[in-house]
């Protein structure tokens, strides 16, 4: 697939810095000059599709290579949405970053929004070196589903790779969302309009993952304590739907050698939600980029 | 190692295939001592965060991740199945390891993969002592974490079976662990079970047809709210599963 897109970041002086940047239709990165605390040393990206969003047969080909010691944020503007498919014709966005030495990338973007009868699917792999950090935020929601659009588009797919060195595996997730012969998605996502995942990994990370470990299992602990056999037992036999589910579910795993990585997991309601907690949890990374992720 | 497995499996391409069944009931039995009752597959974290509540939320609960063991863990059985030897093994296993980023899940597999290969090693010593030999080999400092999948894979293609029974075999055993955790769970009585049992299994039929032999590079997951759930096991008050 020929490159949509290049950004090569490296240290000059210094500090980390933009020394290649190419973009042709219909992507355009914004690279803003000033952002946030000028005295930390970290990069913003922001990437934007002409159009507000990807378009049918869309293919977008990205690849960043995050010098040693270099910072960097992927971010969006907005949620990017994803039109309806024209002819079954799928959009696909692919992305590839190599990350140096001691490098951090943060890759914190709106929400994937598919349009009813859109078919999408995205790729990111990451490869990094030794002490290479890595946080990566990848999520969609049901479609517009305040005008009544859940769940309804034809194909959602989303694939995560990291590489250590040697093309030593650390994660290989697909999350897979498609209409077809089996259980609709609306079936299988019931109440809940938002998928998300949180990954993180490298020394950088380790002190906000420890963080997010722990309030995640503060929050769950607190929601699944009241259960008991015998309020299940009252639920069933009453009449009325059943109305206690829970708005927002996370889970946490550690993963990689020796556990160092952390995923995080989130399907919710709203993604109102999503916001407040990526806002919560996240915060903790001002000082390493700047600004505070989704704020 | 390989040279030997390959002797070993022109050995048993004459076994009878009724002699083989022997074999192949055995290892679907749940009697087989691989632990596979300690495990609910989600099915308690999904009971306790409300999400199931009646026969029929089991039922979808079930299809769901029979649809979802399809997508991610048979194109895993199919390459173990269909080459049988170390090397596919370590692959698989390492590719598995880092596909299973949920540590519920990871968890399950490892200890039902590593109970599956020691038992299969004592059981089949005589006749497959392939088995032992290739387990033999694994263990120790060599990283291999014995996931569930690729080594029920590998023991069905060092049997001798072929690649669509063990594939649907892999569906039968969680559909069968899953209805045992939820008659054991209090959701439903044991004849129930084995109703809705036969009930899912044409279903069950559908998903394998669907899911069966895709490569490794194609495993994904359909279920995130499963999936999501499932990873909250650890948070659970009270537990009745490891799982």
């Amino acid at each position: 697939m020929e490159q949509t897109g290049t950004v090569v970041v490296e240290k000059v002086g210094d500090k980390s810095t933009v020394t290649r940047c190419y973009s042709k239709y219909p992507l355009k990165f914004i690279v803003p000059k000033k952002l946030g605390n000028s005295k930390t040393d970290a990069v913003w990206i922001y990437t934007l599709t002409y159009g507000g969003g990807i378009v049918s047969g869309d293919s977008i080909s990205c690849d960043f290579t995050i010098g040693d010691g270099c910072t960097t944020v992927l971010t969006t503007q907005a949620s990017t949405k994803v039109y309806k498919s024209l002819g079954s014709k799928c959009s696909v966005q692919v992305l590839e970053a190599r990350v140096g030495n001691n490098a951090l990338l943060a890759v914190i973007p709106d929400p994937v929004t598919c349009f009813s009868t859109a078919r999408y699917t995205q790729k990111q792999v990451f490869r990094m070196l030794s002490d290479a950090s890595l946080i990566v935020v990848d999520w969609v929601t049901s479609g517009r589903h305040e005008s009544g659009e859940k769940w309804d588009f034809d194909l959602y797919k989303s694939t995560n790779h990291i590489f250590l060195e040697d093309n030593e595996p650390l994660l290989l997730d697909t999350v897979l969302l498609e209409k077809g012969s089996m259980p609709s998605i609306v079936e299988r996502m019931q109440e809940y309009q938002v998928v998300a995942m949180v990954i993180f990994w490298g020394p950088k990370m380790k002190h906000i993952q420890n963080q997010v470990q722990e309030e995640v299992r503060r929050m769950m602990t607190e929601q699944l304590q009241f259960y008991s056999p015998a309020s299940a037992q009252r639920m069933k036999r009453s009449s009325t739907c059943c109305t206690n589910k829970p708005n927002f579910i996370v889970s946490s795993s550690v993963f990689g050698p020796q556990g160092k990585g952390v995923v995080v997991r989130i399907v919710a309601t709203t993604t109102e939600s999503v916001y407040t907690f990526l806002q919560h949890q996240l915060a903790g990374l001002e000082p390493l980029l700047g600004l505070s992720p989704y704020h | 190692m390989k040279m030997e497995t390959d002797n070993e499996r022109e050995k048993f391409s004459k076994v009878e295939p009724s002699v083989l069944q022997w074999s192949q009931w055995q290892l679907l039995d749940s009697i087989l001592p691989t632990g596979g009752f300690a495990h609910s597959l989600g099915l308690e974290s999904s009971i306790q965060s409300h999400l199931i509540s009646s026969h029929e939320d089991l039922q979808t609960f079930t299809i769901h991740l029979l649809h979802n063991t399809g997508s991610l863990l048979l194109p895993y059985v199919y390459a173990a199945a269909t080459s049988p030897d170390t090397a596919t093994w370590r692959r698989l296993d390492k590719a598995l390891d880092a596909t299973l980023t949920n540590e519920v899940a990871r968890k399950a597999s490892i200890a039902q993969g590593s109970a599956l290969m020691r038992v299969a090693a004592a059981v089949f010593a005589d006749t497959e002592p392939c088995i032992k030999a290739m387990r033999d080999s694994c263990l120790g400092g060599s990283r291999m974490n014995f996931h569930h999948a690729p080594v029920f894979g590998l023991v069905c293609g060092l049997l001798g079976m072929d690649s669509a029974t063990a594939q649907r075999g892999y569906m039968f055993i969680t559909m069968r662990d899953v209805i045992s955790a939820a008659t054991r769970l209090n959701l439903v009585g044991p004849l129930g079970a084995a109703v809705m049992q036969h009930r899912i299994a044409l279903l069950a039929e559908e998903i394998v047809i669907k899911w069966m032999d895709r490569s490794v590079e194609d495993a994904c997951q359909v279920a995130p709210l499963l999936d999501t759930v499932q990873g909250c096991h650890a948070y659970l008050f009270s537990r009745l599963f490891c799982s």
